[in-house]
């Protein structure tokens, strides 16, 4: 069972996450220069993005732009606070799994609202995008998370974890997995899943953000991305738990971080390797591979369940 | 406190100058110099910018004619600030006096990186970036621009406002638009006219807009200005036009085309969302640049090897472009087999003049890739004189 955190940690464990997900912009970095000193990049363009000032365009529906600008991190850390951690939570909702999709869902009109806020051309276009590849991403992504909720009978991450003693659910739900990751690399608006911002609408969403606007929507991507692989963890790669020959050498803690880390380090570094999967192509996927595929995976994961009982 | 304060300040923009976001503006027949002062831009470990409200500084690589210059202008006012602009060109002396080929390279390079210390400085001055900030009363908004604007859409010369300072006035269709039963006076919010409606691909009725691409858009051939009717994303009709330098046929720098070839792939896979392959073709192009053919050979050789087995790339590339064939991912091969030193088979024979019959029908993104594959010379459009 999961012991919910005293409300004076809420406030750490959240600068934690924050710094993970700044990590995260780091690995980026480093990826995109090979030189030394990239690891300080996050931190020029921090600055940079801090004193620049915030500009705004004619006819801005500036509310809804600064809402859905600023709401991306908020969403993220609304993801993070139901994961267990070393037995530990900072809340613990009989219904985590469909807490975090509630999130994931939100974040459609978050980065809607983005692209549409600035009245401009490119970024509604931007925003447009990527609605067309929520629709995409969407629906699989929902069936994925329902196969470790069927596995393990129950929508508290805390007995989703339970469930995995002896077999993580990756290992006889690979599919669900790769189409869950698939799934957080679209609502974080990474690469190749990020033709929203694309270059070739002139960064799109990001069109029009300058100064802190925009590094809020810039930390708000990282931190989706951060809060996805956290949440991947409980889901499918048994939660705080070791490797079955090695589970005693390290606190649970430790091992949760390290698959976090692994997790979030391959995440970011698909960026750069693949090209952007523009929407109209990726709505064929969506709908006719990873849809169909993921309902096969559930339909298997629902008859192991009905025979093991 | 006021000292913290002031420690903070230069703090921060100490860190921030590490990072510069330009904007680099080629004029026609100045690609030596974009390329030099790209270079220089990496090499100092900033970046360039994707668009006006990305960046901290606005490079222009040449003297641009009139109505370039206009065109620049409205971008130079829509960057946030703190802001530096510079303009690397060389002078006549510099021009006459050198006649070795070298030599202009190097002048070339050594204006590039003077340019970027000029906006490095600027950045950095504080009291000249306030005094900047005080001084642009129609900043927040640029509502002077936004009335001037609805009243000129209406047909005449909307295009010397080209470019991606265009795009936030949401600059709207009045021509098309059935004016007996709309009272403008009450619609137009913010001074911006309502839009009229066409349909998209699908049949559905979409806001008609109006959108320039370029003259000042990374990737985009120099000077360029496709000034599109976009109903949705998709474009329904397009003219294209060139704005020419001041001094159209000034030589500067050389352009060996090879690394004109490689740049050219560069743009396309950028535009792909390909970045690591998009580096690896600029690495090729300067490699080429600095006399290392064998070097370069090699790695457009393996650029292309790569390209060719993308199936991501091929998934997303095939049959795009206008009538298909060449798609761009063919031509795209193509342009690199140049960069190898090998003869291509699909000529880019398109011109400027073509793009207009070209991309209706396609929308943004398959625009914006069909246009870099075309690699088109927008030199070779240019009128023998100049409009400036």
């Amino acid at each position: 069972m999961v012991t919910v955190a005293a409300a004076p940690w809420v406030l750490p464990v959240l600068v934690v996450f924050v710094m993970i997900a700044l990590g995260a912009a780091a690995f980026d970095a480093v990826l995109a220069n090979r030189r030394p000193g990239a690891l300080l990049i996050p931190g020029d363009e921090m600055a940079r993005l801090l004193r620049q000032r915030r500009r705004t365009t004619v006819s801005a529906d500036s509310p809804l732009w600064r809402i859905g600008g600023g709401g991306l991190i908020v969403a993220a850390l609304l993801m993070v606070v139901v994961i267990p951690v070393g037995g530990v939570a900072l809340t613990d909702l009989s219904v985590g799994v469909v807490w975090f999709n509630t999130m994931d869902v939100a974040v459609w009109a978050l980065v809607w609202l983005t692209g549409w806020g600035a009245n401009s051309a490119h970024s509604l276009v931007g925003g447009y995008r990527f609605l067309a590849q929520a629709l995409a991403y969407e629906l699989p992504l929902m069936f994925a998370l329902t196969a470790p909720a069927v596995g393990a009978a129950s929508l508290r991450l805390a007995d989703v974890v339970a469930a995995q003693q002896g077999l993580w659910f990756v290992v006889w739900m690979p599919v669900a997995f790769v189409v869950y990751l698939i799934g957080v690399v679209g609502f974080s608006v990474w690469g190749p899943l990020n033709p929203a911002a694309g270059r070739d609408i002139a960064g799109g969403i990001l069109a029009e953000l300058s100064g802190v606007d925009r590094l809020l929507v810039l930390a708000g991507r990282y931190a989706l991305l951060s809060a996805g692989a956290a949440f991947a963890v409980p889901m499918f790669l048994g939660g705080s738990a070791g490797l079955p020959w090695l589970a005693g050498l390290l606190p649970g803690w430790v091992w949760f971080t390290v698959k976090w880390l692994l997790l979030l380090a391959c995440l970011v570094a698909t960026r750069r390797r693949i090209p952007t999967i523009r929407p109209d192509r990726f709505v064929e996927a969506g709908w006719l591979v990873l849809l169909p595929v993921t309902l096969v995976q559930l339909l298997v994961v629902s008859t192991v369940v009905v025979l093991r009982s | 406190m006021g000292v913290t304060a002031m420690g903070m300040r230069s703090w921060l923009a100490e860190r921030a100058v590490r990072r510069v976001h330009v904007l680099v503006v080629e004029v026609p027949g100045r690609w030596a110099t974009r390329v030099a002062v790209q270079r220089a831009v990496t090499q100092r470990g900033w970046v360039e910018a994707t668009s006006a409200a990305d960046a901290d500084a606005l490079v222009v690589c040449g003297t641009p004619g009139r109505r370039l210059a206009e065109a620049i202008d409205r971008v130079w006012d829509q960057l946030p600030g703190p802001r530096a602009r510079a303009e690397v060109e060389l002078t006549d002396n510099e021009q006459a006096g050198v006649a070795v080929q070298a030599a202009v390279d190097g002048a070339v390079e050594g204006a590039a990186d003077g340019a970027l210390d000029r906006v490095a400085a600027a950045l950095m001055d504080d009291l000249a970036q306030r005094a900047d900030a005080a001084g642009r009363s129609s900043w927040s908004a640029g509502m002077a621009d936004a009335g001037e604007m609805a009243g000129d859409t209406a047909g005449d010369d909307g295009m010397d406002h080209g470019g991606m300072d265009d795009m936030d006035m949401g600059d709207m269709d009045m021509g098309d638009m059935d004016m007996g039963d709309m009272d403008m006076g009450d619609m137009s919010p913010g001074g911006i006219a309502l839009a009229g409606g066409a349909e998209d691909r699908d049949g559905l009725e979409m806001d008609v807009l109006h959108v320039p691409l370029g003259p000042v858009l990374p990737h985009w051939p120099a000077g360029l200005v496709l000034r599109c009717t976009v109903a949705g994303d998709v474009v329904t009709e397009a003219e294209a036009e060139v704005l020419p330098a001041a001094a159209p046929h000034l030589a500067q720098g050389r352009v060996p085309a090879d690394a004109w070839w490689c740049d050219q792939a560069a743009a396309v896979l950028a535009l792909a969302g390909w970045n690591d392959a998009a580096a690896q073709a600029q690495q090729a192009r300067d490699l080429l640049l600095a006399g290392e053919a064998t070097a370069a050979t090699a790695t457009a050789a393996r650029l292309r090897v790569r390209v060719a087995r993308s199936r991501i790339l091929r998934w997303q590339l095939r049959d795009l472009g206008s009538d298909a064939r060449p798609d761009v991912r063919e031509r795209l091969l193509d342009l690199l087999d140049r960069a190898a030193g090998q003869l291509g088979n699909n000529p880019p024979a398109a011109a400027v003049t073509d793009l207009p019959d070209l991309v209706p029908g396609l929308e943004l993104a398959a625009v914006r890739l069909l246009v870099a594959s075309l690699a088109l010379d927008t030199t070779a459009a240019e009128p023998v004189t100049s409009h400036g």
